[in-house]
C-alpha cells in the first residue's frame, strides 16, 4: 500500500484535482437525484381515478360577489346528470389535480395518538364520479350524499371514506371501518366515522415536498355551501360520447351560472386526463431537466478523471518501466493504478458526501425541501466508485502495457 | 509579443484537436447552463420596480375582527386591510409617500358602447402614480380634491386608449367603468411590475407581473359598482373569498404600501403602524394581538413564494455545475501544459523569463476561454429555448438580452484565465535544467 500512497502525497496536484472533482460531482449528483426523485413522486403515484378520459371536469367557475346558493348549484348538477351519456355527476369543493382550492388539515385517529396531514375532498357522489376502487366497506348512501353542509363541512360530524394508505397510517391494526377520525386537534373537532376505504386517491397539493402522505385523502359526502369556487365532475359512459357531453356540460353550466360569473376569467372544461397531463407537465419537464443535468455532471466527471489519470500515468511511464523490469507483472501495475484510483475517488466521495449533506441541510433551512434520505449517500458512493473505475480503465491498461525496456531508455 | 503568443496558442490548439474540443466544450456547457439559470434568476429575482420597490414597504397586521377557529395562530403576515384602515394609514402621512392599492379586473367601454375591453388595473387611494413611479404620456394624475370628492376620473394606458379611441391621447374622453362614466385625465405608458407584487397572498402560481392598464380612485370605482378582483375574508359567516364585488365594506381587500428611504424612517413607521394597530385592538375591533409589521417588497415576495423555489435551486445547480466544469478544465489544462514541459524548458533555456512563459500560457487559456464563450452562446440560446418550451409560469422571462451576451463573454474569458492560473504557475515553476532533463 505504501508504494501507492507515497507518490500520491508527493505529487499532490493531479490527485487533488481528481478528488475535488469527484467530491463536487458526488455532491451535485446526490442532490440532483434527490430532487429528481421528489419530482417523480406525483408522476408515479397512482391517483386512484378510474378512466381519466371519461371524466369531464368543469372548474374555475367563479361567481361575482356572493357565492351561488346551494340550490342553484344542485339544480345545475342535476341537469348535468340528466345529459344523455352521463353516468354520474358531482358538485364538489375541490378536485384531484386541481390546486386552486385545497382543503388540507391535520386529522387524528380518535382515542389514539396517530395523526396525519390529509386532504379532504367534499362533494356528492364523489366515489362514483371519480370511479375510485372501493376495497373495504361501502359507498355513501343517497341520504348522506344529499346533505347540504354548513360551509365546507369541516366542523360537521358524519361519515367518511378514506384511502388505504391513510387507513393504514391512522389504524395500523388494520381495522379502520367504523372507527372515528377527528378533523383537528381540538376537543370539539368534528368526528367522522369511516364507512369505506378506497385503494388510492392522490391529494391535490404536490409541490417540492412530496412525502409519504401524497395518498392521504378523505371524502366527505354532501354539497358545500357558501363556497366561492364550486367545481363539477361528470362521468361519461363511453369515450366516444365525451366530446358531445363536454359541449352539453359547457352549455348547461353557462346557462345556469353564466349570468353571475365574474367577467374576464373563463371557466375551464376539460377531461380529467387532460387536466392531469397539464398539471404533471411541469414535474415531468423538471424530471427531464434534472436527469439531463445528472447525466452531464457524471459525463464531465468521467472525462475529467480520464484526462487527468491519463496524464498522471504517462508521467510515470519510466517508473512503471522500472517496476516491470524489476519483476512486477502486468496485472500488478493494472491493479496498482486501480487501487490508486479507488483511494483518490474514495476520499473524494467522503468529502462529497459531507458536502452533499451540508448542501441539503442548507437547502432545507431555506427552501421547502425534506432531508436527504441516507440511502442516497451509499448509492452516490457506489455510482462514483464505478465511474472512477470506468474512467481509469483505459489509462490503467495503457500503463500495464508499458514494456520493461522503457526503463533503460532516455535516462 | 502578444501576437506571437496568440499564433503559438492557435498552433497548439490545432495539435491536439480532441483534447481542445473536450476542454472548450466542458467550459461552454458550464458557462451556458449558468448563464441560462442566471438569465431567469435575474429576470425574476430583481426588484419588481427598479429603483422604486426597494424603498417600498407593505403594512401587515392581524386585522381580523372575528375569531377564526381554523387559523387562530396568524401563521403569516397579512397585508389585506379594510378600506377604512387603509385610508387612515394613508391619511396619516407618516411616510414620504403612501398609497393603498388593490388589483381590479373589469370591463372598459366607450360610452357609445362601440368598443369594450377587459383590463387589469389598480384601484387606489392616494398618489398611486407618483408612489409607484408610473410615468404619464399625457395629462395628469388625480388631485387630492378629486379624490376627496370621489370624482369619476381615471388614468388609462396608451394601449387601452389606442384600442378604445384609436389614438393614444385620450385625455378628456369618457370611458364607462361599471355603471358610471369616467373622465380620462391622464394616459400612462404601458406599465407592469417585473414580477407579481400586489395581491400575492392568494396567488395561484402567477409569477410575472400583469400589465396594469388603468388607475382609478378606489371610492369612485366602488361607487360605480367596480370592485377588486379578489376580496379576502368579509367577517363572520362570509365566504373565504369573493370576486369582483363592490360590496366590500365588511371585507379586508386593500393593501397599504409606503415609501421610506432610510432605516430610521422605517423604524419610525414600524412604531407608528404598531401603535395604530394596537389602538384598534384595544378598542376591541381587532380580536387578535395585531402583530403589526412593515415588510419590505423583496421580503414580501419571498414570504409569499412569488418566485418559485425551482428558480433558485436551478441557479444553485448550475453554479455547482460550473464549479465542477472549472475544476475539470483546470485539471485538463494542467495535464496539457505539463505534457509540454519540454517546449517550455527550451524556451526557458533560450532566455525566456518565468513571466514570459506565464504570459504565453495565459494567452493560450484566454483563447480557449474565448472559444468556449463563442460555443456557449448557441448553447445558451438552446437553454433559453428549452426553458421557454417548459410548462412553467415564468417561461416568458427566458429572453436573451444584450446584457447577458456581454456578461457571457466576460465570464468565459474570466473562466479561461482563472482556471489557467494554477497550471501556468506549475509549468513555469520548475527550473530550466530540470525541465530539459525531464523532457
Amino acid at each position: 500500500m505504501r508504494h501507492i500512497v507515497k507518490p500520491l502525497l508527493r505529487h499532490r496536484m493531479m490527485p487533488l484535482l481528481v478528488l475535488l472533482q469527484v467530491a463536487l460531482a458526488c455532491a451535485i449528483a446526490c442532490n440532483a437525484l434527490f430532487l429528481l426523485q421528489q419530482k417523480l413522486v406525483p408522476i408515479l403515484t397512482p391517483d386512484g381515478v378510474g378512466q381519466p378520459q371519461q371524466l369531464i371536469v368543469a372548474w374555475n367557475i367563479v361567481p361575482r360577489g356572493k357565492p351561488w346558493p346551494v340550490g342553484t348549484l344542485r339544480q345545475t348538477v342535476s341537469e348535468l346528470r340528466a345529459i344523455p351519456g352521463v353516468t354520474a355527476a358531482s358538485l364538489a369543493g375541490s378536485w384531484p389535480m386541481e390546486t386552486m382550492a385545497q382543503m388540507t388539515g391535520t386529522v387524528v385517529a380518535d382515542g389514539k395518538s396517530a395523526k396525519a396531514s390529509a386532504v379532504i375532498y367534499i362533494g356528492d357522489h364523489l366515489r362514483d364520479t371519480l370511479d375510485l376502487k372501493l376495497v373495504d366497506g361501502r359507498d355513501f348512501s343517497p341520504t348522506e350524499d344529499g346533505v347540504v353542509l354548513k360551509g365546507m363541512g369541516i366542523d360537521t360530524d358524519g361519515p367518511t371514506i378514506i384511502t388505504r394508505a391513510l387507513a393504514k397510517h391512522l389504524f395500523p391494526d388494520g381495522h379502520a371501518l367504523g372507527k372515528v377520525i377527528r378533523i383537528g386537534d381540538e376537543a370539539d373537532a368534528a368526528r367522522r366515522t369511516v364507512v369505506g376505504v378506497v385503494a388510492h386517491l392522490m391529494r391535490n397539493k404536490f409541490g417540492q415536498d412530496n412525502r409519504a402522505d401524497i395518498d392521504y385523502s378523505m371524502l366527505f359526502p354532501g354539497a358545500p355551501s357558501n363556497w366561492p369556487v364550486p367545481m363539477f365532475g361528470v362521468r361519461v359512459r363511453a369515450v366516444a360520447e365525451v366530446a358531445g357531453v363536454l359541449k352539453a356540460v359547457k352549455a348547461t353550466v353557462q346557462r345556469e351560472l353564466g349570468p353571475n360569473m365574474i367577467q374576464g376569467i373563463d371557466p375551464a372544461y376539460e377531461t380529467y386526463g387532460d387536466m392531469r397531463k397539464r398539471m404533471l407537465a411541469q414535474p415531468k419537464a423538471a424530471v427531464w431537466l434534472l436527469s439531463g443535468v445528472s447525466l452531464v455532471v457524471l459525463l464531465v466527471a468521467l472525462v475529467g478523471i480520464m484526462g487527468m489519470t491519463g496524464y498522471w500515468v504517462q508521467q510515470r511511464t519510466r517508473q512503471i518501466g522500472i517496476r516491470r523490469a524489476l519483476g512486477a507483472k502486468r496485472s500488478d501495475i493494472l491493479h496498482e493504478i486501480q487501487v490508486e484510483n479507488l483511494l483518490v475517488v474514495g476520499s473524494g466521495i467522503l468529502l462529497g458526501m459531507a458536502l452533499a449533506y451540508a448542501v441539503n441541510l442548507w437547502l432545507m433551512r431555506h427552501y421547502e425541501l425534506s432531508r436527504l434520505p441516507w440511502q442516497y449517500l451509499p448509492l452516490g458512493a457506489v455510482l462514483m466508485l464505478a465511474l472512477g473505475q470506468l474512467a481509469v480503465l483505459s489509462p490503467a491498461l495503457r500503463a500495464a502495457a508499458v514494456p520493461p525496456v522503457v526503463a533503460t531508455r532516455s535516462v | 509579443m502578444f501576437k506571437y503568443y496568440l499564433r503559438l496558442a492557435l498552433r497548439r490548439c490545432r495539435q491536439n484537436v480532441l483534447m481542445v474540443a473536450l476542454l472548450v466544450l466542458t467550459m461552454a456547457i458550464g458557462i451556458a447552463s449558468t448563464m441560462t439559470a442566471m438569465t431567469i434568476f435575474g429576470a425574476l429575482a430583481g426588484a419588481p420596480l427598479q429603483g422604486i420597490s426597494p424603498h417600498l414597504y407593505v403594512a401587515t397586521m392581524d386585522a381580523r375582527e372575528a375569531l377564526d377557529k381554523d387559523d387562530p395562530d396568524y401563521g403569516q403576515p397579512d397585508s389585506l386591510l379594510k378600506f377604512s384602515d387603509a385610508k387612515a394609514l394613508v391619511d396619516a402621512r407618516h411616510a414620504m409617500q403612501q398609497v393603498a392599492v388593490a388589483v381590479s379586473l373589469t370591463q372598459f367601454g366607450r360610452p357609445d358602447g362601440k368598443q369594450s375591453e377587459q383590463a387589469y388595473g389598480l384601484m387606489a387611494y392616494g398618489p398611486v402614480l407618483q408612489t409607484l413611479g408610473v410615468s404619464l404620456r399625457y395629462g395628469r394624475p388625480w388631485t387630492e380634491a378629486e379624490q376627496a370628492a370621489d370624482a369619476p376620473v381615471v388614468v388609462i394606458d396608451t394601449e387601452v386608449a389606442e384600442k378604445l379611441f384609436g389614438t393614444d391621447n385620450a385625455v378628456g374622453r369618457s370611458v364607462t367603468l361599471g355603471r358610471r362614466s369616467f373622465r380620462v385625465i391622464g394616459v400612462s405608458v404601458p406599465w407592469s411590475t417585473r414580477v407579481r407584487m400586489f395581491d400575492v397572498q392568494k396567488n395561484q402560481g402567477a409569477v410575472l407581473g400583469e400589465k396594469e392598464m388603468f388607475f382609478v380612485p378606489a371610492q369612485a370605482a366602488l361607487d360605480a359598482g367596480v370592485g377588486p378582483l379578489l376580496a379576502g375574508e368579509c367577517g363572520k359567516d362570509a365566504p373565504v373569498a369573493s370576486f369582483q364585488s363592490a360590496a366590500v365594506a365588511q371585507c379586508r381587500w386593500i393593501e397599504t404600501w409606503v415609501r421610506l428611504d432610510t432605516p430610521v424612517a422605517v423604524a419610525a413607521y414600524d412604531r407608528f403602524l404598531d401603535g395604530y394597530a394596537n389602538v384598534q385592538h384595544d378598542a376591541g375591533r381587532f380580536v387578535y394581538a395585531p402583530q403589526a409589521k412593515l415588510v419590505g417588497t423583496q421580503a414580501w415576495l419571498t414570504l409569499n413564494h412569488v418566485v418559485p423555489d425551482d428558480v433558485h435551486l436551478n441557479l444553485m445547480l448550475a453554479g455547482g455545475f460550473l464549479l465542477l466544469c472549472l475544476v475539470n478544465v483546470a485539471g485538463l489544462l494542467a495535464a496539457r501544459f505539463l505534457r509540454r514541459q519540454g517546449d517550455v524548458a527550451i524556451r526557458r533555456a533560450l532566455g525566456a523569463s518565468k513571466r514570459a512563459v506565464f504570459l504565453q500560457h495565459l494567452v493560450e487559456t484566454g483563447v480557449l476561454g474565448l472559444i468556449g464563450g463563442v460555443l456557449a452562446l448557441p448553447l445558451n440560446w438552446l437553454g433559453l429555448w428549452i426553458v421557454r418550451m417548459q410548462p412553467v409560469s415564468y417561461a416568458a422571462a427566458a429572453k436573451f438580452s444584450p446584457g447577458v451576451f456581454g456578461a457571457l463573454f466576460v465570464l468565459s474569458l474570466a473562466v479561461g484565465l482563472l482556471v489557467g492560473i494554477l497550471p501556468e504557475w506549475r509549468v513555469c515553476r520548475l527550473p530550466p535544467a530540470l525541465q530539459i532533463k525531464l523532457g
